[in-house]
């Protein structure tokens, strides 16, 4: 005996981005089988499903959409459908409900414990969550929307609009990743992180972009909409006022504020998960 | 990763995204041979049409020929007896024997000097080929073949002194097909369909023809090369607004109906062109008046478009045909005026 208290066996914290990589591949198997993905399938299948009637239409020798008399093309249908259907309903969506669920759900469920009683950074959780739920809607959106193109725009058509596709799926994916880092934040931070997405995502956003004024900046729809390869289509007075108060920055300033918002909302997250105290309710 | 059913769906996610991915990366680079998968947008004709043709122009005579717009003014036509000399000599009905025409112009140095040399005309219809052949050879044509297919050369005498002359030519290129123009643009277009390159692998045209719809008789083409080629002189060049391409569709049945559309070389010059087409608009309704035909006609007339593009759609309306086939009516000779 040398008087020394005999030291408990050390555990080997595991590094950050080793911790994060190991809550990735547990988190991504449990999302895609969760019954939220079948709410996202529903959702990005609803694209799917237009794409089928339209081109169904068109094989009847009939024309499924008309402006002013003129027969929209497959390519013009798909533009629309980005612009009215992903980027301003499913990636919000998606962004609210898997975003604010990341950390959210382990408290509802009281398995936060369980995670934070490993000898992993406490970051690390929800970087690997966050790193799940980007693979896990890439793995169901992108494909979707690849279906999208090519049921609607005809091969003749592919290379003259492909730049455009590579465009639609950067910014989708883009998208993305930035609603899910602001509602990543939102979900760790507050109490009822669904509602308070829920009313940016369609409260917030949905009027500051009709407003004059520079208050649109602060929304991550300005950026991404002033990103978007098709023209803006129009569907009634909320589509005439967006685009009279509609300003078009440089794309380099959108994707440095697109960035910006991810990196910056996701290391407040992981410096909320680290610093709070979590309470169970029983 | 953490078991087999996500590894699955990883695996089927991941594939449909390289499968889109690579087939439009190989359709931006190497170009798509459309007609693999599925078929082309507009006639199989275009097929014989050379890549390089910057307006292409198609109807389909038989939808006109049997429309009811034709049949209205059939009995206003003027004698039989000229198509009947042609039909005699030929055994080509042009009412009942011809199906379609599809016109190219492949603008090259020295087209306004020979423009005959630059168009090519594929005509499918049922002709005799061993008699419109015995016709030429009386008349002094020669016959000769190239790449398998038959072809009747018509050579001018004085050609030998005139540098830019090409030959007119005739090609049967299949049971009912047959190409017309210069002897060099008729085989142009049979080694435009054996090489297999061809309109149809011009993706900018094809787009422009794909957007086409319900129309029994269209162009399309890239105006400015034509405008360059065509030795306009220079202050009407000049005059000219800088549109790039243009497509023009019509529908023939019991009206005509249409669209015109432009591409312009930027916004400024097409929300020009907008705005000039708007105000010989608002002066055509003002003259229309209170003719009922002339003011549906004018009240018909929408212009679009957005960003480089313009547009113009009209439809004639059946009242101003009336009021022409009225007044048609009234001056044929014979008529007792009112």
């Amino acid at each position: 005996m040398n008087g020394d208290a005999p030291s408990l066996p050390a555990f080997r914290r595991m590094s950050f981005f080793d911790a994060s990589r190991r809550v990735f591949d547990l988190s991504l198997g449990e999302m895609l089988w969760s019954r939220r993905t079948i709410f996202m399938a529903l959702v990005v299948g609803g694209p799917v499903l237009l794409a089928l009637i339209v081109k169904a239409v068109e094989t009847f020798g009939m024309t499924p959409l008309r402006v002013d008399g003129q027969r929209v093309p497959g390519f013009g249908i798909f533009g629309v459908m980005i612009w009215w259907l992903f980027l301003r309903f499913i990636i919000p969506v998606l962004g609210v409900f898997y975003g604010t669920a990341l950390m959210a759900d382990e408290v509802e469920d009281k398995t936060l414990t369980y995670l934070f009683t490993r000898p992993i950074p406490r970051g690390a959780v929800l970087v690997g969550k966050f790193l799940a739920y980007l693979a896990c809607t890439f793995l169901v959106v992108l494909p979707s929307v690849m279906i999208v193109y090519f049921l609607l725009v005809p091969l003749s058509g592919l290379a003259s609009t492909f730049p455009s596709l590579l465009i639609d799926l950067g910014l989708i994916a883009l998208g993305l990743a930035v609603y899910g880092g602001v509602f990543a934040f939102v979900g760790s931070f507050f109490k009822r992180p669904l509602v308070i997405g829920l009313i940016f995502a369609f409260g917030w956003e949905q009027v500051v972009m009709l407003l004059p004024g520079s208050t649109k900046q602060l929304t991550i729809a300005y950026y991404l909409q002033a990103l978007v390869p098709h023209a803006m289509p129009s569907d009634g007075v909320t589509s005439i006022l967006q685009g009279l108060f509609k300003e078009n920055p440089p794309a380099y300033l959108c994707l440095f504020w697109l960035f910006a918002y991810l990196g910056g909302f996701l290391y407040l997250a992981t410096r909320v998960v680290e610093k709070k105290e979590y309470i169970l309710e029983q | 990763m953490s078991n087999k059913k996500t590894r699955y769906f990883v695996a089927i996610s991941g594939a449909i995204l390289a499968i889109g991915l690579g087939t439009g990366l190989v359709a931006s680079y190497m170009g798509l041979p459309v007609s693999v998968f599925s078929s082309a947008a507009g006639p199989e004709e275009l097929q014989y049409v050379p890549a390089e043709a910057a307006v292409v122009a198609y109807a389909n005579v038989r939808d006109v020929m049997n429309s009811q717009f034709r049949q209205r003014f059939k009995s206003l036509e003027p004698s039989q007896s000229d198509k009947n000399e042609f039909e005699e000599k030929t055994g080509l009905n042009l009412e009942t024997d011809v199906d379609s025409v599809v016109a190219a112009i492949m603008p090259k140095d020295g087209m306004a000097n020979n423009p005959a040399g630059s168009f090519l005309i594929l005509a499918r219809a049922r002709y005799q080929a061993s008699r419109l052949e015995a016709l030429a050879v009386e008349h002094g044509a020669q016959v000769t073949e190239y790449n398998g297919k038959r072809i009747i050369t018509h050579r001018e005498g004085n050609a030998a002194a005139d540098a830019n002359h090409d030959d007119m030519a005739f090609g049967f290129i299949e049971a009912d097909l047959v190409s017309f123009g210069s002897l060099t643009t008729v085989k142009a277009s049979i080694d435009a369909h054996s090489s297999n390159r061809n309109i149809v692998s011009n993706n900018e045209m094809m787009k422009l023809v794909n957007e086409i719809d319900n129309a029994n008789a269209w162009a399309v083409g890239k105006f400015d090369a034509i405008a360059s080629k065509a030795g306009l002189p220079t202050e009407i060049a000049a005059a000219l607004p800088a549109i790039t391409w243009f497509s023009a569709a019509g529908h023939i049945n019991g009206g005509v109906s249409g669209t015109f559309k432009a591409e312009a070389k930027d916004e400024a010059t097409a929300k020009n062109l907008r705005d000039i087409m708007g105000g010989f608009l608002a002066m055509a309704k003002m003259q229309a008046g209170n003719k009922p035909g002339m003011q549906q006609l004018a009240d018909s007339l929408v212009i679009s478009g957005e960003g480089n593009t313009v547009a113009l759609a009209f439809s004639i309306p059946s009242e101003l045909l009336d009021m022409i086939e009225g007044l048609a009516k009234s001056r044929q000779p014979g008529q007792i005026q009112q």
